[in-house]
């Protein structure tokens, strides 16, 4: 059965003004991405869209200029692409003002067995806050429905604030799993 | 033939098309040349132009002339990622890579391209390639990739290396850019069927 958190988070990207979503895969994520296909009447992975990236400051680079014509692009990936992606946010999507909705899935904390992807995935928000990204945390303590309600609102604040907006969301004890 | 000759012949041709370019000498010197609302200058992004172009060509408005990059090879080979991307989203852009074998903004430090064959790797992701090496090639080769709308289109033009003297800084706050390039945008399609 698919996640009822996975599902709430495509169906509030897409009851947003998201217009494309680019990904990069992570098993934590993939229910998110593929209930964004299905929704949007694509399979294996790809849909009108949706596509498959190569990396995360691609992503940033292509999904942020969507905003150039007007539309929304969002990224949906794993925390630990941060790293990858920094340069790319600062630079273009921040320093231009660019509307982005990012939805990532986070690696550094509770339930989490890979001991090398902490160094990258725990220091995420602050790495974010640092580089003046604003972003909110979803986690177990509240249901899918909330979750779905604040993916939706982080896509609204990226268009009102004209910036990148990041929502991190640890699927630990959820229904869903972290790795 | 020099950056900045290839860059004012490139200013003429590409008048009315969205035209993603460089950061550092390449921005500066198109911008000295020409500074014209089409232009959308990164200012300090190294390797996105192609990231940004393919973006872009996702939901031009309909009728708005085909989006140019102008790059380097020293960005390109910052993030080759954006040939396989291209290749596999295949948008309608044209990817124009002055090459001269530097990182020209950098102390002219070495890039790969004396080694690696840009044109080959931009084919062998699955884009149509093309190669200028003058004034003449660069206009007849820019108008045949123009015409190629199934796969995006790829132009390597090996140039001279070193920067135009005394070409000011481009000290621009980048929200100008996304300005007056988006105002731009909105009309491009109109503009370019007129008679």
């Amino acid at each position: 059965m698919a996640s009822a958190y996975a599902r709430s988070v495509a169906e509030a990207i897409w009851a947003s003004d998201v217009t494309r979503v680019g990904y990069i895969p992570s098993v934590t994520v993939a229910p998110v991405i593929n209930e964004l296909v299905e929704i949007d009447g694509g399979d294996d992975g790809v849909s009108t869209r949706v596509t498959p990236l190569s990396r995360e400051e691609e992503a940033v680079g292509v999904m942020s200029s969507v905003a150039l014509n007007g539309g929304l692009g969002a990224i949906v990936m794993q925390d630990n692409g941060f790293g990858n992606a920094l340069t790319a946010l600062t630079t273009w999507t921040l320093s231009y003002h660019l509307p982005l909705l990012i939805f990532a899935n986070t690696r550094g904390s509770l339930g989490e067995y890979n001991s090398m992807i902490h160094s990258i995935s725990t220091p995420v928000p602050r790495l974010l806050e640092a580089t003046g990204i604003h972003y909110l945390e979803l986690d177990r303590r509240s249901d899918a429905e909330d979750w779905g309600d604040v993916v939706k609102e982080a896509a609204n604040h990226a268009q009102m604030t004209f910036r990148p907006v990041v929502v991190l969301g640890s699927f630990w004890n959820t229904d869903g799993k972290v790795a | 033939m020099k950056r900045f000759e290839a860059l004012r012949i490139l200013a003429e041709l590409t008048d009315e098309h969205p035209v993603v370019v460089t950061c550092a000498a390449t921005s500066r010197e198109l911008a000295s040349v020409k500074d014209t609302d089409n232009h959308l200058y990164l200012l300090d992004s190294m390797g996105l132009v192609g990231s940004v172009a393919t973006g872009l060509a996702l939901d031009l408005p309909e009728g708005t002339p085909k989006v140019i990059g102008i790059e380097g090879d020293g960005s390109l080979l910052m993030n080759p990622n954006v040939l396989p991307t291209g290749g596999y989203i295949k948008p309608d852009t044209l990817l124009i890579v002055l090459d001269n074998e530097v990182y020209g903004s950098t102390a002219g430090l070495p890039t790969y391209s004396s080694e690696v064959n840009l044109e080959k790797l931009a084919a062998a992701a699955g884009w149509e390639a093309g190669r200028a090496e003058d004034a003449e090639t660069l206009t007849s080769q820019y108008k045949r990739l123009l015409e190629v709308t199934d796969k995006p289109a790829f132009l390597h033009v090996p140039i001279e290396a070193g920067n135009a003297a005394d070409i000011p800084k481009l000290l621009i706050d980048p929200v100008s850019i996304t300005h007056r390039f988006t105002r731009w945008l909105k009309t491009a399609g109109e503009r370019a069927n007129l008679p």
